[in-house]
């Protein structure tokens, strides 16, 4: 512990609540807001300590709330810079906010792509191997051995990710702040932020038509021609007028949800699915 | 056959509470599962051995992102429970347990859909900072769908699975259908609300970059993130190092100035 020289020890303390308070991350899991609610209630440890009033603190809670998905074995990591960047942003009054969840979204591909190969793609199947040897002999101690070789280095790493995180989240911002640079980096983590959410639409949102209609004995599915003209127009354009309605029309999200689901009866019942 | 019904569902809720409070600790992992509910049907060693074979059946099966396959944990929780019950061996504990792990798939979209659906109200108390009531909504969550997990574990036991498989099946398949259809919709509507403050005008254009890459380059979200740093370093260092330069050569000029002064 002694390697981060730059968290101060009321800061580490603080970062401790934190780490317990990650575990609530799961709980709520959901298709609208996946972590949202859990990693804003893990933020609040922080958000409690750094701002002072109860319009900025319902304001920090409130921006976690945002939709949020990463691995929960190393969220910590991106908690941590994120708290570091909660910090900033209540001693400076020039930052901007809406960076620190750019920033969030921009960590959270590449960290969750890192976190899935290293926790279920490796560390599971090495667990698995070891405990299988016993089990499959009828030892009830293999589920054991499974377990203790999986989170003796979950919880481990995802302790120091804490730490990592903020001590990370510190030094960049002691380096940018002041000097300009702070708004490049603002703008772009909204540019990554950007790009990853049209990823992330692309490959979580989706609607595909089956339906299909006859022309003079030829049938033809209309999900085909989509395709050829732009693959996942559907999702696309979903999104977008769900953007719209939420924009411009200013309808609330509990409505959107609703009308999501109503429209999903509509296309079954009518046959266009 | 009430005990018995009682400890699986009871298992199905612990473990599911144990999975999500220790965030993802494996411990809803069939190998775990089967093996826990032997303990409680008092045959440890048929549980180990019906838990490491199901936890070979179930290995590629792992959920990432909002994708939802069919649930490990329910379907190794009855089969077990099902191949001690009966007195078959650990052979016939996947084929007892699928059709069970398949629906619970289904469970999963249900609960899934009512969280979000009270997202708005946790957005609510976000900003008002009423802490306490939104933890309460968080674990109101974990605790409803542990029941559900531990509700399906008993009536699967208590009433038979032959049971239960007639009351799914008299679910029409159209709600199911309509219902999966929601689930890869609703996810717009968390875009759509993180994009709201970050998407103004030509902004639009990042968004629209990263999606037809994964639409038509079929990238995934790691190599999209990848040429999204590229750019955006182009874009922000590169393209606006031009006009500093100029500046420093006006600034050099004018020091020049100061020197032959």
């Amino acid at each position: 512990m002694s390697k981060f020289d730059n968290i101060s020890a009321e800061e580490k303390k603080m970062l401790k609540k934190m780490f317990i308070s990650s575990f609530v991350m799961e709980h709520s899991y959901n298709y609208e807001r996946q972590q949202g609610l859990g990693f804003s209630l893990g933020m609040w440890p922080v958000i409690k300590k750094v701002y002072k009033t109860k319009e900025e603190q319902g304001d920090a809670l409130e921006r976690h709330m945002a939709v949020f998905n990463a691995t929960p074995h190393i969220e910590t990591l991106i908690m941590g810079i994120a708290a570091a960047m909660e910090k900033e942003a209540s001693l400076n009054p020039d930052f901007d906010k809406s960076s620190i969840n750019s920033v969030k979204i921009g960590l959270m591909g590449p960290l969750s792509g890192i976190g899935d190969s290293i926790f279920w793609g490796s560390l599971r199947v090495v667990a698995a191997g070891v405990g299988l040897a016993l089990a499959t002999q009828g030892s009830p101690l293999g589920a054991l051995v499974f377990l203790l070789v999986y989170n003796i280095p979950h919880f481990i790493i995802k302790y120091y990710c804490t730490f990592i995180g903020y001590s990370f989240g510190v030094d960049l911002m002691k380096n940018v702040s002041g000097s300009g640079i702070l708004d490049k980096i603002t703008k772009a983590a909204s540019i990554i932020g950007l790009m990853v959410i049209g990823a992330m639409t692309a490959s979580m949102v989706s609607l595909t038509l089956s339906g299909s209609f006859t022309i003079s004995g030829n049938e033809f599915i209309i999900q085909d021609y989509i395709d050829q003209i732009f693959p996942m127009l559907l999702p696309l354009l979903y999104t977008l007028f769900i953007f719209y309605l939420l924009q411009v029309r200013k309808w609330k999200a509990t409505t959107l949800l609703l009308f999501s689901i109503v429209i999903s009866f509509v296309l079954v019942y009518t046959g266009l699915i | 056959m009430f005990t018995e019904a009682l400890l699986v569902g009871l298992v199905l809720f612990v473990v599911w509470f144990l999975e999500k409070i220790f965030t993802s600790p494996m411990v809803f992992r069939p190998i775990v599962v089967g093996t826990l509910v032997g303990i409680v049907l008092g045959d440890p060693v048929m549980g180990a051995k019906c838990g490491a074979s199901l936890e070979v059946v179930f290995m590629g099966a792992i959920q990432i992102g909002a994708a939802v396959p069919p649930d490990a944990m329910l379907g190794a929780g009855i089969g077990t429970a099902l191949a001690i019950i009966t007195g078959q061996g650990p052979e016939v504990a996947f084929t007892l347990g699928f059709p069970i792990a398949v629906f619970g798939q289904s469970i999963k979209i249900v609960c899934f859909i009512v969280r979000s659906w009270y997202m708005d109200l946790a957005c609510k108390y976000a900003r008002e900072v009423q802490v306490t009531k939104m933890h309460i909504l968080n674990w109101g969550g974990l605790i409803l769908q542990c029941t559900i997990y531990g509700v399906i574990g008993f009536c699967t036991i208590y009433f038979g699975s032959s049971v239960v498989e007639a009351a799914l099946n008299s679910i029409p398949e159209k709600v199911m259908t309509s219902l999966n259809i929601a689930g890869g919709l609703l996810p717009a509507v968390g875009f759509a609300l993180l994009l709201q403050p970050m998407m103004t005008g030509k902004n639009f254009l990042y968004f629209f970059l990263g999606f037809i890459l994964v639409a038509f380059g079929g990238q995934n979200v790691l190599a999209v993130t990848s040429f999204g740093v590229v750019l955006a370093f182009i874009v922000v260092f590169e393209l606006g190092k031009n006009k500093n330069e100029k500046a420093d050569v006006i600034e050099d000029a004018e020091l020049e100035a100061l020197f032959d002064e």
